[in-house]
C-alpha cells in the first residue's frame, strides 16, 4: 500500500466571479521513501492541492469531492484534534511563502522548540538540544537559533523552515516551490540539502515546482499537472526521456537543461484556461499542436500507457510519433498562435 | 531614517508645539473679556488698591513684557498664586495631579486588559453572533456620554444601592499619615471604584476595536497559516502568535491614551467630584482663576504631548523589525 | 490602520467614483447593504422630524414653569399623563425639553461636522496638491492641533468667547479638522500622480480646476466618512460642554438638561425619568453617526469587511 493515495480530489474557491475549480479530480499516489516532483505552470493548482493534503486551505476554499488516504486513514474525514495530530507528525509542509512563515516577534529557535514541545511532546531541554541538531542538519550554526527572522537571510529562513519540517520526523514532507525566492546558487544548495535529508531520513517528499529541471535533478518520480488535473505521471527517467503527453513534450522543449541538443527554446504558446469555467474537452486542446476533433469535446481520462506510466491524452498511443514532430509542431504553433484558428477545430466553447 | 535623529526631530517638534500651546494660552487669558481681576477684586476697593493688586500680579506692564515673564515662569515651573486661595499654584497642582494619575492609569490599565481580550475574542469569533452584536455594543459604550454613564452609576450604585460614596477621593474628615497610606486605604479605593469603572468602560472601546482589526489582519498572515499547518492548538495560535503580534499597535495606543484621557478626565472628575487636574481646570475656568486654569491646562498639554512622544518611542522599540530597520 | 495605510488601501474604488453624483450614490449603496448604517440613517431621519416638529408636538414650552391646578409650581413631578416624563425641580416639562433638545443636537451636529469636513478637506486638498511649503505649513499646523488637548481647550475657548451654541460649533471646527485634513492629504498625494489627473493638467486645466473637478470627487467618500463620525463627536462634545456648565444658557440641549438634573441632585432623588431620556438620545444620535461611518468604511475598505 502506498503512503499517500489521492483519489479524484476536487477543490474549489468561492469567489465573486463564481467557483474557481483549482483542483479538478486529481488522482495520485506517493510511495514510501520516494521523492516525487509535481510540476506545472503557475496557477495550475499545485499549491491548492498541497494545502488540501495538510488540511489548511484558504477560508474561501472547499473540498468538492474525492478522497485522501494517508497510511490507510481517510484524511478528509478527520477534523479537530485528530487532524491536528496528523499535521506535522505525519505530514509536514514547507509552504510557498516560507520566507514569511516565521513569526516576526519570536526567535527562530523558540519557534522550533515550541513546535517540538507542543506537537512532539518533548521537554524544553530536549527540544533545545534537538533544535541544535536540526540546525546542524540543515547547515545552520547553532548561534542562529537566537536570532529573529528579520535578522536572517532568505536562504537561512528557508533552512529554518526545512528544519521545522523535519523536527517531528514526518513520513511525508511537502515542499511547495521551496526555493523560488532565492538566488540561483542558494537555490541549488537548499535543494541539495533537502534531497540528502530525504534520502538519509527515508521520508517521502512531494516537491512542487514549476521548473522541471529541478525535478529531473532531484526526484524519483514526476507528476505533471495542468489546469487542475494530472496529465502525466511516471518515473523521472522515463517521463523526461520519452513523454507521453503533448504538454510534457512542450514543457521539455521549453527547458534547455533537459534537451541539450535542441538549439532553440520553444515556449508553449497561449495561456491555461480560466478555471472558473473550464472547457468541456481536453483543457490543453487550445494550446496543443496535435489536437484532433475529439479533443475539443471529450475530456481524456488519466489512463495507464506503456511501462506502468499514466497519461491523459487521446493520442497517447501515438506518443512516439508525436514526440518526433513536437519541436517543429510547437514552433509552428508559436508562429501562428493558439486557439481554434487551425483547421478542423471548432471555436473554443463552440461545442455543447 | 536614523533613530537618534528621528527622535531628536520629534523632541524638537514637541517643544515647538508646547510653545505654541503656551502662547495660545497666554493670549486667551490676557484677552479674556473684562479685567482678569474682576472676580477677585472687591468692589469696595479703591482705585489705588486695585493698582497695587495689578502690580502685584504683574498685570500693569506692557503685554510683551508680560509674555516674556510668563514664558520664563513656565520654564521654571512657576505659575504664580491662585487669585482666590492665594496658594502657590504649583502647590495646588501637586495636590491634584497624583489623584488624576491614579484615576487615569488604573482606568486605562483596566480598559486595555479588557479591551485586548475582548478584541481578540471578537476577532476569533469572526462572523458569529458575538461579533454581530459585540461591535455595536462597543460602539454604544463610545457613544454614551461619559458624564451620563457616571450619573447612572451614581444613581444606581451610590444613591440606590449605597455601595459606593458619591463624591470626592476620601471621606470628609479622614486624615492619613502620608499619600501612600491614603491611596491604599479602603476608603480611597471605595471612592475610586465608580470613577475608574466609568472611565474604563468608555476607554475600553478603542483598544477593543483596534485589537480586533489588527488581529484580523494578522490572522491572514502567512506565519499564522504556517502555525495551522504545524497543528498548533488553536488557543496557542490565537494568543501566542496572533494576539502577540496584534498587540504592537495597541501598546502604542496605550501611551497615546494616557495623554488623551488625562485631557478627557475633565468629565469624569467633574461628575464624581474627584479632586484632580481636570476638575481643577473646570472650576478655575468657571471662576476666572486664571493662574490655576493656565497651569492645569499647561500640565494636561505637557502630559499629552509627552505621551505622543513616548508612543513614538515605544513603537520603534517594541517591534524587532522597526528597530532593526532604523539601525 | 493608520491614515496613510487607509489611503493606500483606497485605489480599488477611487477611479469608480469620479463625479460628485457617484459620490452620493456611494452613500446610498452604504445604506442598502448595511443594516446598522440604515439604522443610523433612520435615527437621523427621526431626529430631523422631531427637531422640525418640536414646537408643534411638544405639549409645553420647555422653558415655561408649570403649575398644578391648585396654583402651586408643579416641581419635581413624577411621570404622569399631563407630564409624560415628569417635571424638573423648577417645574419645567421634561418631555418637551427632550423634544426641543433634538434641535440643538441636530444643528450643532451637522453644522459642526460640515465645518470640520469642509475645513479638513480643503486643508488636505491644498496640502496634498501643492506639497512644498504649503504642505509643510499646513501639516505643522495639524501637528499643533493634535498637540492641543481637545476638551480642555474647548472649555477655555468657549469660556473666552462666551457661552453660545455658535461658539461651541466654532471651537469644534477650529480643533477637529486635523484628522480629516491628514487623511485627505494622504489620499490626494496618491491621486495626484494618477494618469487622468496628469492628463487634465497637460490638457491645460488650471490648478483649481484640477483640484476640485478631478481630485476632490475622489476624496469625497472619505470626507463623508469623517463627516458622519464628526456628527457624532460634535453632538457628544456639545453635550459635554453644556454639562460642564459652559453651554448656551438660552438653548435647551440634552447636555444642558443633564447638567440641570445633575445640579438639582436628580440622582439622589432617583429621578431616572429626568436624566435617562436625554442621555439615551445623545447616545442614539452619536451611534447613528458611528454606524453610518462604519458602513462607509466597510464599503471603502473591503479588506476589513471580508473578514
Ligand atoms: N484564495 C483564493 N481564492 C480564489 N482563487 C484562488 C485562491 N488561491 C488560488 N486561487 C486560484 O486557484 C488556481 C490555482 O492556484 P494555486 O493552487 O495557487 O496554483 P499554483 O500553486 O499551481 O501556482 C489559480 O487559478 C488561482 O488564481
Ligand atoms: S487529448 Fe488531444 S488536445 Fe489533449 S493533449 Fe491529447 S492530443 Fe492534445
Ligand atoms: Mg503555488
Amino acid at each position: 500500500m502506498s503512503l499517500l493515495e489521492i483519489d479524484t480530489l476536487a477543490v474549489q474557491y468561492h469567489t465573486l466571479h463564481g467557483a474557481v475549480q483549482a483542483v479538478r479530480g486529481v488522482t495520485l499516489s506517493i510511495e514510501r521513501g520516494r521523492a516525487v516532483g509535481l510540476v506545472g505552470e503557475s496557477g495550475c493548482g499545485k499549491t491548492t492541492l498541497a494545502r488540501a493534503l495538510i488540511g489548511v486551505l484558504p477560508r474561501n476554499a472547499a473540498i468538492a469531492g474525492g478522497r485522501v488516504r494517508f497510511d490507510g486513514a481517510d484524511l478528509l474525514q478527520l477534523s479537530g484534534d485528530a487532524l491536528n495530530d496528523y499535521r506535522w507528525r505525519r505530514i509536514a509542509m514547507i509552504p510557498q511563502a516560507a520566507m514569511d512563515s516565521l513569526d516576526p516577534v519570536y526567535r527562530v529557535g523558540d519557534q522550533l522548540v515550541e513546535t517540538m514541545r507542543l506537537r512532539g511532546g518533548l521537554t524544553s531541554p530536549q527540544a533545545r538540544e534537538r533544535a541544535e541538531r536540526l540546525f546542524a542538519l540543515v547547515g545552520l550554526a547553532p548561534g542562529r537559533l537566537r536570532l529573529y527572522p528579520h535578522e536572517l537571510s532568505g536562504g537561512m529562513k528557508q533552512r529554518v523552515v526545512i528544519a521545522m519540517a523535519l523536527a517531528l520526523e514526518p513520513q511525508l514532507v511537502i515542499a511547495d516551490e521551496p526555493v523560488t525566492a532565492l538566488d540561483v546558487i542558494v537555490q541549488h544548495q537548499v535543494l541539495r540539502t533537502l534531497r540528502e535529508l530525504q534520502e538519509t531520513l527515508q521520508l517521502s517528499l512531494l516537491l512542487i515546482t514549476h521548473d522541471i529541471s529541478v525535478v529531473a535533478d532531484l526526484c524519483d518520480d514526476v507528476v505533471v499537472m495542468y489546469a487542475g488535473r494530472i496529465v502525466e505521471a511516471g518515473s523521472v527517467r522515463e517521463v523526461f526521456a520519452a513523454p507521453h503527453h503533448p504538454y510534457t513534450m512542450g514543457l521539455r522543449n521549453a527547458f534547455p537543461s533537459l534537451r541539450a541538443r535542441s538549439a532553440r527554446l520553444v515556449p508553449i504558446e497561449g495561456y491555461p484556461p480560466d478555471l472558473a469555467s473550464p472547457p468541456a474537452g481536453c483543457a490543453f486542446a487550445p494550446r496543443c499542436p496535435f489536437a484532433i476533433e475529439r479533443c475539443w469535446h471529450d475530456d481524456p481520462a488519466l489512463l495507464p500507457t506503456t511501462g506502468g506510466r499514466l497519461a491523459a491524452c487521446h493520442r497517447a498511443a501515438e506518443a512516439d510519433a508525436l514526440r518526433t514532430q513536437a519541436p517543429q509542431a510547437f514552433a509552428r504553433l508559436e508562429a501562428t498562435g493558439p486557439q481554434s484558428v487551425r483547421s478542423g477545430a471548432p471555436p473554443a466553447g463552440g461545442t455543447l | 531614517m536614523n533613530r537618534v535623529s528621528f527622535l531628536l526631530g520629534r523632541l524638537l517638534q514637541m517643544v515647538v508645539v508646547l510653545w505654541v500651546v503656551a502662547t495660545l494660552l497666554f493670549l486667551i487669558f490676557r484677552l479674556m473679556p473684562g479685567n482678569p481681576l474682576v472676580a477677585y477684586i472687591d468692589t469696595n476697593f479703591t482705585a489705588e488698591m486695585q493698582q497695587t493688586l495689578l502690580r502685584q500680579f504683574g498685570l500693569d506692564r506692557p503685554l510683551h513684557v508680560q509674555y516674556a515673564i510668563y514664558l520664563g515662569n513656565l520654564v521654571r515651573g512657576e505659575f504664580g498664586r491662585s487669585f482666590f486661595s492665594r496658594e502657590p499654584v504649583s502647590q495646588v497642582m501637586w495636590q491634584v495631579l497624583p489623584n488624576t494619575l491614579v484615576l487615569t492609569l488604573s482606568a486605562l490599565l483596566l480598559a486595555y486588559v479588557v479591551g485586548v481580550l475582548g478584541g481578540a475574542l471578537l476577532a476569533a469569533r469572526r462572523g458569529s453572533w458575538t461579533e454581530a452584536w459585540g461591535i455595536p455594543a462597543v460602539l454604544a459604550t463610545r457613544a454614551a456620554p461619559e458624564f451620563w454613564v457616571g450619573m447612572l452609576a451614581l444613581a444606581v450604585f451610590s444613591f440606590t444601592l449605597n455601595w459606593f460614596p458619591s463624591f470626592g477621593a476620601t471621606s470628609p474628615g479622614s486624615v492619613y499619615p502620608n499619600w501612600w497610606a491614603k491611596v491604599v486605604s479602603w476608603d480611597f479605593l471605595r471612592h475610586l471604584t465608580l470613577p475608574v469603572l466609568t472611565l474604563a468602560l468608555y476607554l475600553q472601546g478603542l483598544p477593543t476595536l483596534l485589537m480586533r482589526s489588527t488581529m484580523l489582519e494578522v490572522m491572514d498572515e502567512d506565519f499564522i497559516t504556517f502555525c495551522r499547518m504545524r497543528g498548533l492548538p488553536e488557543r496557542t495560535i490565537l494568543l501566542r502568535h496572533a494576539a502577540r503580534n496584534a498587540l504592537l499597535p495597541v501598546v502604542t495606543a496605550f501611551a497615546l491614551g494616557i495623554g488623551y484621557s488625562i485631557g478627557g478626565n475633565v468629565i469624569i472628575e467633574t461628575v464624581f467630584s474627584w479632586p484632580g487636574l481636570g476638575r481643577t481646570l473646570v472650576r478655575a475656568v468657571a471662576a476666572k482663576d486664571y493662574p490655576v486654569a493656565q497651569a492645569a491646562f499647561f500640565l494636561i498639554a505637557c502630559v499629552m504631548i509627552a505621551m505622543n512622544f513616548v508612543a513614538d518611542l515605544l513603537y520603534t522599540m517594541l517591534d524587532p523589525r522597526v528597530s532593526h530597520e532604523q539601525q | 490602520m493608520s491614515s496613510s495605510e487607509r489611503a493606500a488601501a483606497l485605489p480599488q474604488w477611487t477611479r469608480a467614483t469620479s463625479t460628485w453624483r457617484d459620490a452620493l450614490l456611494v452613500t446610498w449603496a452604504v445604506a442598502r447593504r448595511d443594516r446598522f448604517a440604515l439604522a443610523g440613517l433612520v435615527i437621523y431621519g427621526v431626529l430631523l422630524v422631531v427637531a422640525l416638529a418640536a414646537p408643534v408636538v411638544a405639549p409645553y414650552n420647555p422653558q415655561d414653569l408649570n403649575y398644578r391646578p391648585d396654583g402651586e409650581v408643579a416641581a419635581d413631578e413624577v411621570p404622569s399623563l399631563p407630564h409624560w416624563l415628569g417635571t424638573t425641580n423648577l417645574g419645567r416639562d421634561i418631555f418637551s425639553q427632550v423634544l426641543f433638545g433634538a434641535r440643538a443636537a441636530l444643528v450643532v451636529g451637522f453644522v459642526a461636522a460640515f465645518g470640520v469636513v469642509v475645513l479638513g478637506t480643503l486643508v488636505g486638498l491644498f496640502a496634498g496638491y501643492y506639497s512644498g511649503w504649503v504642505d509643510t505649513l499646513l501639516m505643522r499646523l495639524a501637528d499643533v492641533a493634535f498637540g492641543i488637548p481637545f476638551l480642555p481647550m474647548a472649555i477655555v475657548l468657549v469660556a473666552f468667547l462666551g457661552p453660545s451654541i455658535w461658539n461651541t460649533v466654532l471651537v469644534m471646527i477650529l480643533l477637529l479638522w486635523r484628522d480629516t485634513g491628514r487623511v485627505i492629504r494622504a489620499q490626494v498625494l496618491s491621486l495626484r500622480t494618477r494618469s487622468y489627473v496628469e492628463a487634465a493638467r497637460v490638457l491645460g486645466a488650471s490648478h483649481l480646476r484640477t483640484m476640485f473637478v478631478h481630485i476632490a470627487p475622489n476624496v469625497l467618500p472619505l470626507s463623508f466618512l469623517y463627516g458622519s463620525l464628526a456628527v457624532g463627536w460634535a453632538i457628544l462634545t456639545e453635550a459635554t460642554i453644556s454639562f460642564l456648565g459652559f453651554g448656551d444658557p438660552n438653548v435647551i440641549s440634552w447636555g444642558f438638561m443633564l447638567q440641570d438634573a445633575y445640579n438639582s441632585q436628580a440622582m439622589a432623588r432617583h429621578a431616572f425619568y429626568w436624566f435617562v431620556p436625554p442621555g439615551l438620545c445623545i447616545m442614539l444620535a452619536v451611534m447613528a453617526g458611528f454606524f453610518i461611518g462604519r458602513g462607509y468604511e466597510e464599503l471603502l475598505f473591503p479588506r476589513l469587511r471580508r473578514r
